[in-house]
């Protein structure tokens, strides 16, 4: 077992642990976006920062393994001021087109804005505006809302060992894509539903509930 | 402190075409004496005891990498040599690469002996292309030799992206996939390329092997500052009469690079490592060069008082930009973010809250970003805002109320 220093106390862990692992173990609530338990991490996001002491930088705890005698801070005021910056960029270049979005309150990334108190962000950045993508029978696929977690492209590969999708074009551009930047089509795409269930926002949604008028009592958020 | 040459030792001495003018200047005695009197662990206790470190920028110790490497288990290990010099305003490497091959491949036999590699790879910048045709009859001739025994050096040409200088995102580019920056740890000597514990020396680091195994430790030891051993080797480029590659002993000033070699007047900021390095005002001219200070890759370089300084932070952001893999968001929005805000600053219309965001925006960065690139970028603003800071607020729109 190792032991380190968890926001000031001692707790165990076991060899190859994540802090991530650990610290939901010890009931510490750390918030994540590009991970999930049930793919390989590839710590894209970085929303799930902490402090280490002695290291240069903030490491993300998804991917960083636990050693002995680590000094581990969840929640200090560097992590938790890195968190927003990280959550406002996004908002930033993120539509705002939550009133009309299919994900509605169901959205992670909404979510994080409450929980970490973002609000509308100080600044103006490029929008990546792409036309919905409706070809095929089963997705839609709206990549103006993609926020490049990779959790459909890891899904897709390590779940169903397809790899229908990849990453292409670099930097501000990068953009998740099929084949040669084509519109995913029912050649390449069978009807799994696995990467719809996995993306955090808005992008991905089945062919049925996308674009039909929605009914009932509106959804409201908090914060 | 004079110049002085240890890795540019060969260079413009040597026909770097034909190896026997470099056999005449003790071409591969280094290799021979660490094949016949040493043994790999004390290959790598020369290496550790010189206090070698990194030339790419990042200054980690080389003896220790290779250490790793070494005793990570598994046969099949990696020897990878980084000639993607792709930092703005360095063209060392290519300097050397074009003037003496065969010390780098005599470095990288010593390394693969060193930690039982059987394959090297030297990964190419694109742009450096002129470059391979020269490499490979220089490696040809080292086989013919019997120089590689038991070790296949391989050119791998890259296809034109910064990030993939990077070493991780380098073995993605090895591998054929995209290069994309992976996490760390694990690092490269324990799990690297296709998964096997792997070195990445940069070129300039590689050249100072033979010299370091064939003069000892103790020789190597004596050069330089208390953690900075050795030379480096400087690109300076910019507003000077002189441009060109120097070597200078690790702890000189800046001044004399900038002002008594290369000859530059009116100087008003220095960047010294390039677009990922720091920027100097001119009070800061006798900073010494060494890693405890500012070193980077080595390329420096100068702007005169007729430049502006906003506009120059402006267009290192657009390159970062540019260059972004675009895996973590921080590097790929924060770049995009910065470049919105920098326009306004440099058309004059910035705000008070600009300032606030660019600071948060760079402290985010620094902190959070998967590689050296993101953590890198926005080093020209942080220095620029501690050492310009009237500058900027000369910019803030005039309409704005305070």
């Amino acid at each position: 077992m190792i032991t380190v220093q968890l926001n000031g106390s001692e707790v165990q862990g076991r060899p190859g642990m994540t802090i991530l692992e650990l610290a939901q173990e010890n009931g510490i609530d750390i918030p994540t976006l590009c991970y999930r338990s049930e793919l390989n991490p590839i710590g894209a996001c970085r929303i799930c920062s902490v402090e280490v002491e002695g290291a240069r930088t903030l490491v993300a705890s998804c991917h960083t393994p636990i050693a002995p005698g680590m000094a581990i801070h969840t929640h200090s005021p560097k992590v938790l001021q890195a968190r927003k910056s990280i959550v406002e960029l996004l908002l930033a270049s993120h539509p705002d087109a939550c009133l009309v979005c299919d994900k509605a309150n169901l959205c992670e990334l909404r979510k994080l804005a409450a929980d970490l108190g973002v609000g509308l962000p100080r600044f103006r950045i490029r929008k990546r505006y792409y036309p919905l993508e409706d070809v095929s029978p089963y997705i839609v696929r709206d990549l103006t809302k993609c926020i490049l977690c990779q959790r459909c492209v890891r899904a897709c590969r390590e779940i169903k060992k397809q790899d229908v999708f990849a990453i292409a074009y670099r930097g501000f551009d990068s953009k998740v894509v099929v084949d040669q930047d084509q519109p995913l089509d029912k050649e390449v795409c069978r009807d799994c539903d696995v990467c719809i269930s996995f993306c955090p926002v808005g992008a991905l949604t089945k062919r049925e509930e996308a674009l039909v008028p929605k009914k009932g009592i509106p959804l409201i958020m908090k914060g | 402190m004079p110049e002085k040459r240890i890795v540019l030792k060969n260079c413009g001495v040597i026909d770097p075409r034909d190896i026997n003018t470099y056999l005449g200047q003790d071409g591969f005695k280094a290799l021979a004496k660490a094949r016949t009197e040493l043994t790999p662990e004390q290959v790598i206790a020369e290496i550790k005891g010189s206090g070698l470190r990194g030339r790419g920028g990042a200054g980690f110790p080389a003896g220790l990498k290779w250490e790793l490497a070494r005793n990570a288990p598994g046969t099949e290990k990696y020897v990878i040599c980084n000639a993607d010099e792709g930092e703005v305003g360095t063209f060392k490497d290519r300097y050397i690469l074009g003037r003496d091959p065969f010390s780098l491949i005599e470095a990288m036999a010593i390394a693969g002996y060193a930690i039982g590699s059987q394959t090297g790879y030297i990964y190419l910048r694109a742009e450096y292309y002129y470059l391979l045709n020269l490499l490979q009859n220089a490696i040809a001739q080292a086989q013919e030799g019997g120089f590689l025994k038991g070790l296949v050096i391989e050119i791998c040409e890259g296809a034109g992206f910064y990030v993939c200088g990077e070493e991780t995102a380098l073995m993605d580019s090895i591998e054929g996939r995209r290069g994309e920056v992976r996490f760390r740890p694990p690092f490269p000597p324990t799990q690297g390329l296709w998964g096997k514990p792997t070195i990445i020396n940069n070129v300039e680091t590689l050249i100072n092997i033979p010299q370091i195994i064939l003069n000892g430790a103790e020789w190597f030891n004596h050069i330089g500052t208390e953690r900075s051993k050795g030379t480096k080797v400087f690109s300076i480029s910019g507003d000077v009469e002189r441009p060109g590659v120097y070597e200078l002993v690790m702890g000189s000033p800046l001044r004399e690079l900038v002002e008594e070699l290369a000859l530059a007047r009116d100087v008003k900021l220095v960047q010294v490592g390039g677009a990922a390095g720091r920027v100097l005002p001119y009070q800061e001219i006798d900073t010494p060069l060494a890693f405890e200070t500012v070193l980077g890759a080595g390329a420096v370089i100068v702007f005169n008082e007729s430049r502006d300084v906003i506009d120059i932070v402006f267009r290192t952001m657009e390159f970062f930009a540019e260059e972004c893999c675009g895996k973590c968001t921080p590097c790929r929005l924060g770049t995009e973010a910065m470049i919105e805000i920098l326009a306004k600053f440099v058309q004059g219309s910035g705000s008070k809250e600009d300032l606030t965001v660019l600071e948060d925006t760079a402290r985010m960065m620094q902190l959070t970003s998967l590689c050296g690139l993101g953590q890198t970028a926005p080093n020209a603003v942080v220095d620029t805002l501690q050492y310009f800071p009237d500058l900027y607020q000369a910019r803030i729109s005039k309409s704005e109320v305070p």
